[in-house]
């Protein structure tokens, strides 16, 4: 998955607005067999959260434990880098959650 | 005058332990620890950089201080892990804050005073009335190389503070403010390379010490105050050792220094290393106490700050997270888990 | 209109390293056409389903190349239908359009992918595209997805994983009867939750293959040419739902199906009680499971249970699912599967399926799913026998 810093710009508002809002989650899986992008990252979980305004989001969990991988885990929508991109291209941050 | 209306501060979640780090290279590690006093350090997760923990500091510091991110009217981030090498880290960091357009911005490098120079410079537009707030960032995913000295201590942390010349919402005066330069080459690194150098024993006495101290005897003089005045002391911490010295040759003693010294429990994380240890004084503090303070870069040199909280800060304190809890909330990891993390598999 | 099938074919599915994409088209459209009695120069259009041609072969325009393949000098015209792992099922349904539009008479629908000249790795990454981009951002892969949808449908059911293995275990049965399938040999539960996990709690014994092959079928409006053993295609339902999986209502339910398949049996007037085979799209062992509830085979929440129980099984259920092996034991090249699936209930419907024959079928339904279910085609067949 290439990602183009003019997706990344167009995207700033969407990602500012959900920043630090926390949820729920509903799903979560492990992806142990993941894309080529984030190879080096796997294995890591997806959740899918219901946020506490109400709509649904899917994103990566990061800084958990084992204990936290339950439907229920309140979280928080924070900004870390997408994956690892090669050394000339532009960083793409994105929404992830955390654990509360 | 102006002083500090907000702070935020940041520490990522996992801690590797020294005793690990020795394990690893099987040298002895109680007396690692013991000679650099530390027990463990703070580890940015595998999708953080400098970047997205100044967010999340600078986020904290605007919850405290009940600022609208709009008001922020400069914004100064200093690191030597920028995330670029070219590409503001400063605007990414305004962006998701949703400041607007209307800021002064720049990216600053001065080793680990890199974060203490970006408060100089706001100082400088707030009193010329040039803005009303400004935002500074001391902000490092600081890398050791593997076996060198250097990776027992260097560590990850963001603190931001925001500064305003309002007297109704500065809950910390800036009474005094100066510093002591020089070009000394004691740690370096060079475009492209992935760890710093150092030249050992060279960045103790002819480094650290003649700038800390030099500055150190600047502020006591140009502020005609004596170490007694103040109730807390706050210095650069690259290691446990350093700070300790630093502040019985000036003539603190050691219950002014030990609230500060985050570096114990979390490492050196280089432009973030002095302002922590300054958040962690302000968690605390009381109304009307002076706080001395010399931050220190390689290079070198030294920033020096004197400090009064005021009346306005136990309602400020209120609505932090202290930096003492923040370090309380922790994962272990091991040192494969650490070098995976830091990219260096 | 009535919409007859003249002939059918299928490549083996399985690692055809040797095959390259125009041999499998070639062999595919050849042996349909024999069995079709006809020759090339009598197709009026060509349609072809695929789904990666352009993200791992860098090939577009497909239809033209595959058109190529085809051998005839007409000129034919030739169109590239792209719904995910719908492919197949969607260039069926539009060439179909095309017969009722009174445009063409006579028509070769075929699904054709070759996915193993690729890295895993590039595999999955090119899958993901049939999800949304939060999806791919999120580091989630198409079992990633469907994990998530075997979560769900777990917890709210109270269903085992052993229950879901169960599925696979089903298919290759099925499989070890069919000569074109790429898996013919037996798996036990306890072989599926030993394999390796892929998502949790999806294990690679609970998903399908990857695999080449192309299937082919030509398609007739055309009543003044005779077939001694014609089967209709008496419905084709199409039905989108939203890209991703994560705003949907249900994650245990996929709406495209129930919307496409509500058409289909009001269409025809048929009930799912009158289905007496399906091919249905397993692309893991929780989709098939969540299908026969969605196609009304099975109540819901008992999917998985009543393909336990062996309701579906050959030989002893009653409405048999996925007889050729499914995607699972069959195997899985994505633009090919909705076509095979055709190709695999009109045998069932003429009495040709040898082994795995479906005794007394007169009633066939396919169930093609694109993505995670953000398009389904189903297709409801019938038998001259009626």
């Amino acid at each position: 998955m290439k990602t183009s810093p003019v997706k990344l710009w167009r995207r700033q508002k969407d990602t500012i607005s959900v920043l630090g809002k926390t949820g729920k989650i509903l799903l979560w899986t492990i992806i142990r067999v993941p894309a080529k992008s984030f190879v080096d990252q796997a294995p890591y979980p997806v959740v899918i959260v219901k946020m506490d305004g109400g709509q649904k989001m899917v994103g990566q969990l990061v800084d958990f434990t084992k204990e936290n991988l339950v439907v229920g885990q309140k979280v928080q929508a924070v900004l870390r880098r997408l994956k690892t991109e090669g050394n000339e291209d532009a960083i793409y941050y994105h929404v992830k959650f955390k654990p509360l | 005058m102006s002083g500090i209306v907000g702070y935020g501060t940041y520490i990522p979640k996992y801690r590797l332990k020294l005793s690990e780090i020795a394990g690893m290279w099987g040298k002895d590690a109680a007396e690692i620890e013991g000679g650099l006093r530390i027990s463990e350090k703070a580890v940015a997760g595998f999708d953080e950089d400098a970047v997205t923990m100044a967010i999340e500091a600078s986020r904290k510091a605007l919850a405290s201080s009940g600022l609208r991110s709009s008001a922020l009217q400069s914004i100064y981030f200093g690191s030597e892990s920028h995330p670029y090498a070219v590409n503001p880290s400063s605007t990414i960091v305004g962006e998701y804050l949703g400041v607007g357009n209307n800021y002064f911005a720049a990216d600053l490098e001065f080793a680990c005073k890199a974060g203490t120079a970006g408060m100089q410079m706001t100082v400088g537009l707030l009193d010329s009335k040039k803005i009303e707030y400004g935002l500074a960032i001391g902000s490092d995913t600081a890398q050791g190389k593997p076996h060198d000295a250097l990776e027992y201590t260097a560590a990850s942390t963001a603190v931001a503070y925001i500064l305003g010349n309002k007297k109704s919402e500065i809950i910390a005066n800036i009474l005094e403010m100066s510093s002591f330069t020089s070009d000394t080459p004691d740690f370096w690194r060079r475009e492209g390379a992935k760890f710093p150098s150092h030249f050992g024993r060279f960045t103790g006495e002819p480094a650290y010490f003649t700038h800390v101290l030099s500055e150190g005897e600047k502020l006591l003089k140009q502020s005609k105050l004596k170490p007694k005045d103040f109730a807390y002391c706050v210095f650069h911490m690259p290691n446990g050792k350093f700070p300790r010295a630093a502040a019985k040759k000036l003539g603190f003693t050691p219950e002014q220094l030990a609230p500060s010294l985050t570096v114990d429990k979390i490492g050196n994380p280089y432009s973030a290393s002095s302002l922590l240890g300054l958040a962690a004084v302000l968690d605390i503090a009381k109304p009307k106490q002076k706080i001395f303070f010399v931050s220190y870069g390689s290079g070198a040199g030294s920033d020096g700050f004197i400090f009064e909280t005021t009346l306005n800060l136990p309602k400020y304190q209120k609505k932090t997270i202290p930096v003492a809890k923040q370090i309380e909330d922790k994962i272990y990891i091991s040192y494969q888990q650490y070098l995976r993390q830091g990219h260096l598999l | 209109m009535k919409i007859n099938i003249l002939g059918t074919a299928t490549t083996k599915f399985g690692e055809l390293w040797d095959t390259s994409p125009r041999e499998l088209a070639r062999e595919a459209m050849a042996n349909a056409l024999k069995a079709s009695g006809l020759r090339a120069s009598q197709i009026d259009a060509l349609f072809v389903g695929n789904m990666l041609s352009g993200i791992l072969g860098n090939q577009t325009n497909l239809a033209s190349l595959i058109a190529e393949e085809l051998g005839s000098t007409s000129q034919v015209p030739a169109f590239r239908i792209e719904g995910a792992c719908a492919s197949g099922g969607l260039a069926l349904h539009n060439a179909i359009n095309s017969l009722n539009a009174g445009k063409y008479k006579t028509v070769l629908v075929i699904g054709v992918e070759k996915m193993t000249d690729h890295s895993q790795e590039e595999i999955t990454s090119a899958l993901s595209a049939a999800g949304s981009d939060e999806e791919r951002m999120s580091g989630l892969t198409f079992p990633g997805i469907y994990a998530l949808m075997a979560k769900a449908y777990m917890q709210e059911y109270n269903v085992s994983e052993e229950a879901l293995a169960a599925v696979s275990v089903k298919n290759h049965y099925h499989g070890s009867f069919n000569p074109k399938a790429q898996f013919q040999s037996l798996i036990t539960i306890g072989d599926v939750m030993r394999s390796a996990k892929v998502a949790d709690p999806l294990k690679l014994l609970d998903c399908s293959p990857v695999s080449d092959g192309a299937s082919a079928v030509v398609i007739t409006s055309d009543v003044s040419i005779k077939h001694k053993n014609p089967v209709s295609i008496i419905a084709s339902e199409v039905a989108t739902d939203t890209l991703g999986l994560y705003n949907r209502k249900s994650f245990t339910s996929l709406s495209a199906v129930v919307t496409a398949c509500q058409k289909a049996y009001a269409a025809t007037g048929l009930k799912p009680t009158d289905i007496d085979v399906a091919e249905i799209h397993d692309c893991f062992s929780i989709s098939e499971a969540i299908a026969v509830e969605d196609l009304g085979f099975a109540k819901r929440g008992e999917g998985a249970r009543d393909i336990e129980n062996g309701k579906m099984t050959l030989f002893k259920g009653k409405i048999i699912t996925n007889p050729s092996g499914g995607l699972k034991a069959c195997g899985h090249p994505v633009g090919a599967t909705g076509i095979k699936q055709i190709v695999e209930i009109t045998e069932h419907l003429r009495g040709t399926a040898g082994k795995r024959q479906v005794k007394g079928a007169k009633i066939g339904l396919t169930h093609n799913v694109g993505g995670s279910g953000a398009v389904a085609a189903i297709h409801i067949l019938k038998g001259s026998t009626i």
